[in-house]
């Protein structure tokens, strides 16, 4: 078994509250991006506009029930340059944007508690 | 690009490598695909599997295969999706299957006697720990904010207060807790 040992952190993404940080540079909106909105077309039309509403709850409830399914499993993430690690799912934040895991089985090490950034992650996968 | 959706013909989403394709094709789309097979092309890989949901906020993609003793399940992230494409019309059994292993477990059926009773247990378990609560018919109202619906389990509860759920919920586990104890 692998004996835990720091990990390296590397250096924090861009803050929202950074100084001099340009929220229209493409850096700011691929890094810092919130929930996709609602469609232009949508907005015109009262009952298109319910549609579009009634079809995104049902499938974020869809989803946040997975994330739930998935809360203390083994979780193999697949990232970046062929890049595989395993995790215990711990939870999600509301945008998808970062992954609370523990366990975290790196190349160089078992990390206690990490937090992943969906931007690095591809793909993942469990076993219900 | 996007050609008639009711067709079960193997239908190409052909997107551009833009990801961003994908991602402001709307929840309605989405929708239209979910409980389909489908494949997702990412630039190295290739997923397939029965399409369970589609993360509106981040356009990740949920994808079920069932499995012996249960079920693999793939999460695509929305930026890394390159290519969708709609493989077939899935049968309405193996759905019903797939969800319910998502789905919160069923209430199990009780008589009108044990209801009460469980009823009663959480009432006199929420006053002693100091939290009001009003019985309303089979409905159990907590602190005019949180409802609780037969059979009483802490997934039973509904609330719009993310606080007031979270602490009823830790209660009724402890409570669930000392009961199986003492069993």
């Amino acid at each position: 078994m692998a004996t835990p040992v720091p990990v390296l952190r590397l250096p924090k993404g861009p803050d929202l509250n950074s100084r001099g940080f340009d929220p229209n540079s493409p850096r700011y909106i691929a890094l810092c991006r919130t929930t996709l909105a609602t469609s232009e077309a949508a907005g015109a039309d009262g009952e298109e506009l319910q549609q579009e509403q009634h079809a995104r709850s049902v499938l974020r409830e869809r989803f946040l029930r997975c994330l739930l399914a998935m809360t203390n499993k083994k979780v193999r993430f697949n990232m970046h340059e062929n890049v595989t690690v395993e995790a215990t799912f711990g939870s999600s934040d509301i945008d998808v944007l970062n992954f609370q895991v523990s366990d975290l089985h790196t190349p160089i090490g078992v990390q206690k508690e990490a937090l992943i950034r969906s931007q690095d992650v591809i793909s993942f996968t469990f076993d219900a | 690009m996007v050609t008639g959706l009711r067709s079960f013909r193997k239908r190409k989403l052909t997107l551009t490598a833009m990801q961003r394709e994908w991602r402001a094709c709307g929840p309605r789309l989405w929708l239209s695909h979910v409980d389909k097979q489908v494949k997702v092309k990412t630039r190295r890989q290739e997923h397939r599997g029965r399409l369970l949901s589609v993360d509106p906020v981040s356009a990740s993609l949920v994808l079920v295969n069932l499995v012996e003793g249960g079920a693999a399940v793939c999460v695509v992230m929305g930026h890394a999706v390159e290519e969708v494409e709609l493989l077939q019309e899935a049968g309405g059994e193996m759905t019903a299957q797939l969800w319910a292993l998502f789905e919160p477990s069923p209430s199990s059926s009780l008589d009108s006697t044990q209801t009460r009773r469980r009823r009663a247990a959480v009432c006199s378990w929420l006053r002693k720990n100091r939290v009001p609560v009003e019985e309303a018919g089979e409905e159990v109202r907590v602190a005019g904010a949180l409802t609780i619906v037969a059979p009483y389990r802490p997934e039973d509860c509904s609330s719009s207060n993310q606080v007031i759920l979270d602490r009823v919920q830790r209660l009724l586990r402890t409570q669930q807790e000392r009961t199986e104890a003492s069993d």
